[in-house]
């Protein structure tokens, strides 16, 4: 019950704040139920891809996601979820606990700048997209994503899909494929790494560097995180990674507490709630940052 | 462009994902009820993956099966997405859709192999 208890409220602030469930399962099963980090991501992933799967149906019907630009995106994130699968098994756990601790810390700065900001009316967001206080210029500064490093193989790709013409959408044109597809395989390794849905990285990376209108970045991510997170949990799966016993409970509270989430994100002031969880974030990156060092 | 053909496609992917996540839920919540109803600890050491049990345990009502059996629902969903996709692009006559539909099973079958190399 209490794993059904905090799967809920992993899903819930998830939802209401645009994280997904992911961001907080891991830390919950590793910090406060004991699981190994390896184990807790396997079950995340598994959370990440039930909470994905209704809202990216959602996306679809409303014909907010571009299912095509999607599609071949997902081909580069599902390269990088099968090399983070198979590297998640070669690093050390206190390595993945301090990435972890990193990118919890980069979110909670990140969403204390975007409160300081003027704030814009809440409006319901769903499962595993990305708050947009996150689509900050840093975040694309920081992804892998870059022309410097765009591969042939991937300017050979670009060639032959005409330059992102044919991916396009009715009001806006798709740009830089070849740095969307490098920054799509640092998502899928990122992904396999930290149990996430990789959104952190998707949606700036189509934004910001595709020109992608955000909505559509964020309901398109959510198409994508599917492929990316069952191809790694695929790899946890078959190496003995992912607990049924605690994956049941916990993909099962995830999923009420996004489905609360989403409908009723419009009644709740985000204000507070992100504050609280700016709080929760900082506390749960010390105390990872403390398994990686060894202290706990 | 995205979308103009497809909204057919749209709709019929997105029931493949309703279906399919709705029912690995269900059947996840089975497992999680069969697990109270046996007195089963979450953290208590699980039953390895074994496909071939999965039968066996459904038809005894042991919660495992039902819970492995929901979580291959859940990450074989977004697989079947794609090969639905794949019969769309296919009768639509979207040649580089197909191939990169296609490379994507390539690369989950990938996953599977690299899986099972360590396992």
């Amino acid at each position: 019950m209490l794993l059904i208890a905090g799967g809920v409220v992993a899903g819930l602030f998830g939802s209401l704040l645009g994280l997904g469930g992911g961001i907080l399962i891991v830390p919950l099963l590793t910090l406060g139920f004991g699981l190994p980090l390896r184990e807790a991501v396997g079950v995340s992933l598994v959370c990440v891809i039930v909470t994905s799967g209704a809202s990216a149906a959602v996306y679809l019907e409303r014909k907010v996601a571009n299912l095509r630009l999607g599609t071949v995106l997902e081909l580069f994130t599902a390269v990088g979820a099968v090399v983070g699968g198979a590297i998640a098994f070669l690093l050390d756990e206190r390595l993945l606990a301090g990435l972890f601790a990193a990118m919890l810390a980069y979110i909670a700065v990140t969403m204390l700048r975007g409160a300081a900001r003027p704030s814009e009316p809440s409006k319901p967001v769903e499962a595993d997209t990305v708050a947009p206080e996150l689509v900050a210029p840093e975040v694309v500064a920081r992804s892998p994503a870059g022309p410097e490093l765009a591969a042939p193989a991937a300017r050979a790709f670009v060639r032959a899909m005409s330059a992102g013409e044919r991916l396009s959408g009715v009001d806006y044109q798709v740009h830089r494929l070849g740095s969307g597809a490098i920054g799509s395989v640092g998502a899928g390794i990122l992904s396999a790494l930290l149990g996430i849905g990789g959104g952190l990285v998707k949606v700036p990376v189509m934004h910001l560097v595709m020109g992608v209108p955000l909505r559509v970045a964020t309901a398109t991510s959510n198409l994508m995180i599917g492929i990316t997170a069952s191809t790694s949990a695929i790899v946890y799966l078959l190496r003995g990674g992912i607990d049924p016993y605690a994956a049941g409970p916990a993909a099962l509270g995830v999923f009420l507490g996004a489905s609360l989430g989403s409908r009723t994100a419009h009644r709740i002031d985000l204000r507070v709630l992100r504050l609280l969880f700016v709080a929760v974030l900082l506390y749960t990156a010390f105390e990872m940052l403390r398994r990686a060092v060894g202290a706990s | 462009m995205a979308g103009e053909p497809g909204g057919a496609l749209e709709t019929a992917i997105a029931r493949v994902l309703t279906v399919g996540t709705y029912a690995s839920v269900a059947l996840i919540a089975l497992g999680v009820v069969a697990m109270a109803a046996a007195g089963v600890d979450p953290l208590a050491p699980a039953p390895a993956f074994d496909a071939a049990r999965i039968p066996g345990d459904i038809l005894a009502l042991r919660p495992a099966g039902f819970l492995w059996l929901g979580i291959l629902g859940v990450l074989a969903t977004p697989a079947s997405r794609v090969g639905a996709s794949l019969i769309g692009y296919l009768r639509s006559g979207e040649r580089e859709m197909v191939g990169v539909s296609v490379a994507i099973l390539i690369v989950i079958a990938a996953g599977v192999v690299t899986g099972f190399t360590a396992a």
